[in-house]
């Protein structure tokens, strides 16, 4: 095979060298033919990493031993879990791998691989296995991964591989939360944005809700990444705020995804500010490196509210940005505002019907109260692609509580999925089907309004589900679906009239509360849903008159203090020169 | 005087190069003998009284004493690891301060001379130093009650048994189950003699691998989601449950346990649990509503497979639950 590149003269040469030098010759001999000639490009060619086959024995026992079960005997991504996981682990028998840095469709340099294997692939199955394997088990299990390929061939001449050149970060930021990018860029960056109608995938907003039909090379359904979420990032490796995966992957595609690449269509310094965009948009939250998801906010508190709260999602009193404001402080008219509190969600995997595949990972909650009318408020936000139009399945979300908080001694709540037999929980559930809705229409910068039924019930476990017979308590006052995010604004007065099956909500208390999740599309009920463990709630208290005159009184009375011991020592000391008492005798 | 200011210079300018300088140079990746922080807070004390004495300083004992407390808070603060919780912090303080109060309460001489510089304050023989400490004094103790009043709400701390005692029995599918007798009926051989095997290839050469192999077909269908494709509890779902998932890989888990208990754990789940255990919050199935006898003792054994450690076994004819409740824990447990 190698014939054709060597001429005849060259056949005798060509037979003393093994084939990783003649590839060498091969590739080296075109690129200094380049340089010679000025030629410059944006990629260079090079043969794709061969396998190094020393390694397979120990490659092959870290593959049956770890990867086998989700990617299969033959690494058909067939595994016993696979049928059981959204996104399905990859098949590798086509050579197809999402996160490289060379040219569409092409293989992937061996660094890719590793650094995959080390990274994981976050919002996926996939783990980081850069602390559970040694390095050279990484090494080894890339190359029996690579044996694995059918379709192509690592150690084939013929596949070339053009390494992505991906410029480097033109503002210098740094990890983790890479804060500091201009404001201009992240603008620039959004007119690429519009510009190469990345929106008709990801959504307007970013939220990933631009396309309900895509499918994967394998015919299984996918979305576009939600940007608003970057530590689900596939390519994310582990630093979700740093623009670089994002210029990697706007310069490579994803193989076997409907993602392309743009190398062609923005120029490398465009992709950076593209980047900058598309960051901007994720919220800085405090990462657990662990789990590498955000930290969950476990205590959600309720501000105490003068007046009467807005009943308007748009009003003022409920603007404010995911963002922590420890590392982005908010804005002079937002500074008051609630924390926008971040909830994890999970499929309800315990009892019952189980879901394995939730559409929904985390929701946003704010809350306010007011004394005035006697009522709380939670907003309650997360992202959603596509809504139903089944009014059979229609979306849902709700609020779970203890009922009997009177009940409940110490740390004790009741069972996280619809309470037990002795502890039982009240339920606020806001079922929804968005008006005039059709998931394949293009954005709508508006927004859909939502037709909300309100189903309050309580539970005795997830089989004894019981409505209220009671007079509704519970009312939605806004809500909203609008680019990929639904908003649904509850009100409940504190008290109720019917003590035996609504919760009683006091101030100043931490009150247990949890949230549940359907998504309508996923055909989703019951306790086919997502699911949070138990947080915490507090209403707030208005701040105590006594924190305006009680600081200035200690500081007078302190002042008063100190002028007593300056009397005092002062007379002391005279006493002594008077020769009245002696010094360090006690007086008699 | 001019001594004393010069003592104090280089008490501070040294605490912040020890501080900046010298201490991260003291804390590598893997601390060794003489790498370590204890090494570089023992260099700091010692470039202290080595500068005093050398310098023929001659410091007054209240400098003495502000040095001695204030090494100690470093220390306490900044160098002890793992860092104490802060309760902890203050008992300590408290007895370093009573230590360094009875350094200077030593005889009626040290005292006064402790004493004197504070007394000068007082009436006004520094004058500078006395407009600036009754000024700012105030300030703080109002600062100090505007915090305490502030209303705060912190989440509440909520602890739970990890292990609680299991029951003597367990039924589990309609049969009575004795934790301490109850074996796993899949554990046909040694494990140690298939640890290089592979699940699935050697399914059919082997009868241990073919249980390992169906262990493992149950644990990936429905355990990893919380425990983890590496069996370390940290699963695509484990970040939002609380208590979070039980790393295998621990030697503080499966490692001490034996196979019975396990087997108890798996069966009846969270709502299994006793109170002490917050049932109501842990999101482990009761599997036996999910799973049969046989997939349970499986995925067990695929467990100890996975992990390599072994189940505890008891040569003593000392009941289980009799051995727990004396020592608290397993006897021999890491």
């Amino acid at each position: 095979m190698e014939s054709k590149y060597f001429n005849y003269s060259n056949i005798k040469w060509g037979a003393m060298f093994n084939t990783q030098t003649r590839k060498a010759i091969k590739w080296l001999l075109p690129g200094a033919m380049a340089l010679m000639f000025g030629m410059s490009s944006n990629a260079f060619a090079v043969p794709a990493d061969p396998v190094k086959t020393e390694l397979l024995d120990k490659g092959k026992q870290v593959y049956y031993k770890r990867c086998v079960w989700c990617h299969g005997v033959e690494g058909g991504g067939d595994g016993p879990a696979a049928d059981r996981l959204f996104t399905r682990p990859r098949n590798f028998i086509q050579g197809t791998f999402k996160i490289r840095f060379t040219d569409s469709g092409e293989l992937p340099r061996e660094q890719d691989l590793i650094d995959t294997v080390k990274n994981g692939l976050p919002g996926s199955a996939m783990p980081a296995w850069g602390e559970f394997l040694k390095e050279d088990e990484i090494i080894a299990v890339v190359q029996f991964v690579k044996t694995l390929v059918q379709d192509r061939d690592f150690n084939d001449a013929d596949e070339e591989v053009a390494i992505q050149d991906f410029g480097s970060n033109p503002w210098n930021t740094t990890g983790p939360h890479h804060l500091g990018i201009p404001q201009e860029a992240i603008d620039q960056g959004k007119e690429v944005f519009l510009k190469n109608k990345c929106f008709e995938c990801h959504g307007g907003e970013g939220r990933g809700d631009g396309n309900p039909t895509m499918k994967d090379d394998w015919g299984f359904p996918i979305v576009a990444a939600d940007w608003q979420q970057c530590w689900n990032f596939r390519g994310s490796r582990r630093d979700p705020y740093n623009p670089f995966n994002i210029v990697r992957t706007v310069s490579t595609g994803l193989n076997g995804t409907p993602m392309p690449n743009f190398k062609d269509q923005i120029t490398v310094e465009d992709r950076w500010k593209l980047a900058a965009f598309v960051n901007s948009l994720c919220p800085r939250k405090n990462i657990d490196k662990l789990t590498n998801k955000p930290v969950p906010d476990f205590l959600i508190s309720s501000e105490y509210t003068e007046g009467k709260v807005a009943e308007t999602i748009d009003d003022p009193m409920w603007q404010s940005t995911d963002h922590d404001p420890k590392f982005i402080p908010r804005s002079e008219e937002t500074k008051d505002n609630p924390r926008w509190n971040y909830i994890a969600m999970a499929g309800q995997i315990t009892r019952g019907k189980r879901n394995f595949d939730p559409k929904v990972d985390n929701l946003w909650v704010a809350s306010r109260w007011s004394a005035e009318d006697n009522a709380v408020y939670y907003l309650l936000e997360y992202h959603l692609r596509f809504l139903s139009t089944n009014p059979e399945y229609p979306d849902a979300v709700a609020m779970q509580w203890p009922a009997h908080l009177q009940d409940l001694f110490g740390a004790e709540k009741p069972y996280f999925i619809f309470g037990d037999s002795k502890k039982p929980v009240d339920v606020w559930q806001a079922n929804f089907l968005a008006k005039d809705y059709n998931p394949t229409a293009p954005p709508k910068p508006d927004g859909y309004q939502l037709d909300v039924k309100v189903h309050e019930y309580n539970g005795n476990g997830f089989d004894a589900l019981k409505d209220k017979e009671t007079a509704p308590t519970v009312q939605v006052v806004d809500s909203i679906f609008k680019q990929g995010r639904v908003k649904v604004l509850i009100k409940r007065s504190l008290q109720t009239e019917n003590k035996e099956t609504d919760v009683q909500i006091p101030s100043e208390q931490f009150i247990p509360v949890s949230f549940m999740q359907w998504a309508g599309q996923d055909k989703e009920k019951d306790e086919h849903m997502a699911i949070s463990t138990w947080y915490y709630t507090i209403l707030k208290p208005a701040l105590p008159q006594s924190l305006y005159y009680m600081p200035p009184i200690m500081a007078v009375v302190f002042f008063t203090f100190q002028g007593w011991l300056v009397w005092m020592t002062k007379r002391t000391r005279k006493m002594y020169d008077e020769g009245k008492v002696k010094r360090d005798i006690i007086p008699k | 005087m001019n001594k004393t200011f010069i003592s104090f210079i280089l008490f501070v300018g040294g605490l912040l190069v020890f501080h900046y300088g010298i201490f991260p140079i003291f804390m590598p990746k893997e601390p060794t003998l003489f790498l370590n922080r204890y090494v570089c807070f023992l260099l700091m004390a010692a470039y202290l009284i080595i500068v005093n004495l050398t310098l023929r300083l001659k410091p007054p004992i209240s400098l003495n004493a502000l040095m001695v407390w204030c090494l100690g808070f470093y220390f306490y603060k900044f160098v002890l690891f793992p860092p104490v919780p802060w309760t902890l912090f203050i008992t300590y303080m408290m007895l370093w301060s009573i230590g360094t109060f009875l350094y200077i309460s030593q005889d009626a001489e040290t005292f006064r001379e402790f004493r004197k510089p504070i007394v000068k304050v007082i009436v006004g023989e520094y004058k500078l130093a006395r407009l600036v400490i009754f000024a700012l004094l105030p300030f703080l103790v109002g600062f100090g009650t505007y915090t305490a009043i502030y209303p705060k709400f912190e989440e509440p701390v909520e602890l739970r048994t990890v292990h609680p005692a299991p029951p003597a029995t367990t039924k589990v599918h309609g049969k009575s189950y004795v934790l301490e007798t109850a074996r796993n009926p899949f554990r046909i051989d040694e494990q140690d003699n298939y640890q290089d095997k592979f699940p699935f290839l050697d399914a059919d050469k082997y009868p241990y691998m073919k249980n390992v192999t169906e262990g493992g077909t149950v644990f990936f269908q429905n355990c990893h989601y919380c425990h983890g494709d590496q069996l370390n509890g940290l699963g695509m779902f484990s970040h939002v449950f609380n208590p979070t998932p039980a790393n295998f890989i621990d030697p503080g888990t499966i490692a001490m346990l034996r196979e019975s208990f396990l087997f108890w754990r798996v069966s009846k789940g969270g709502p299994g649990l006793p109170n002490e255990s917050t049932p109501w919050s842990s999101a482990m199935p009761p599997w036996e509503e999910h799973l049969n006898t046989e997939e349970i003792w499986k995925v067990i054994l695929f467990e100890y497979w996975y992990t390599g450690w072994h189940p505890r076994t008891f040569d003593t004819e000392e009941s289980y639950v009799g051995q727990w409740e004396k020592e608290g824990k397993p006897a021999g447990a890491h």
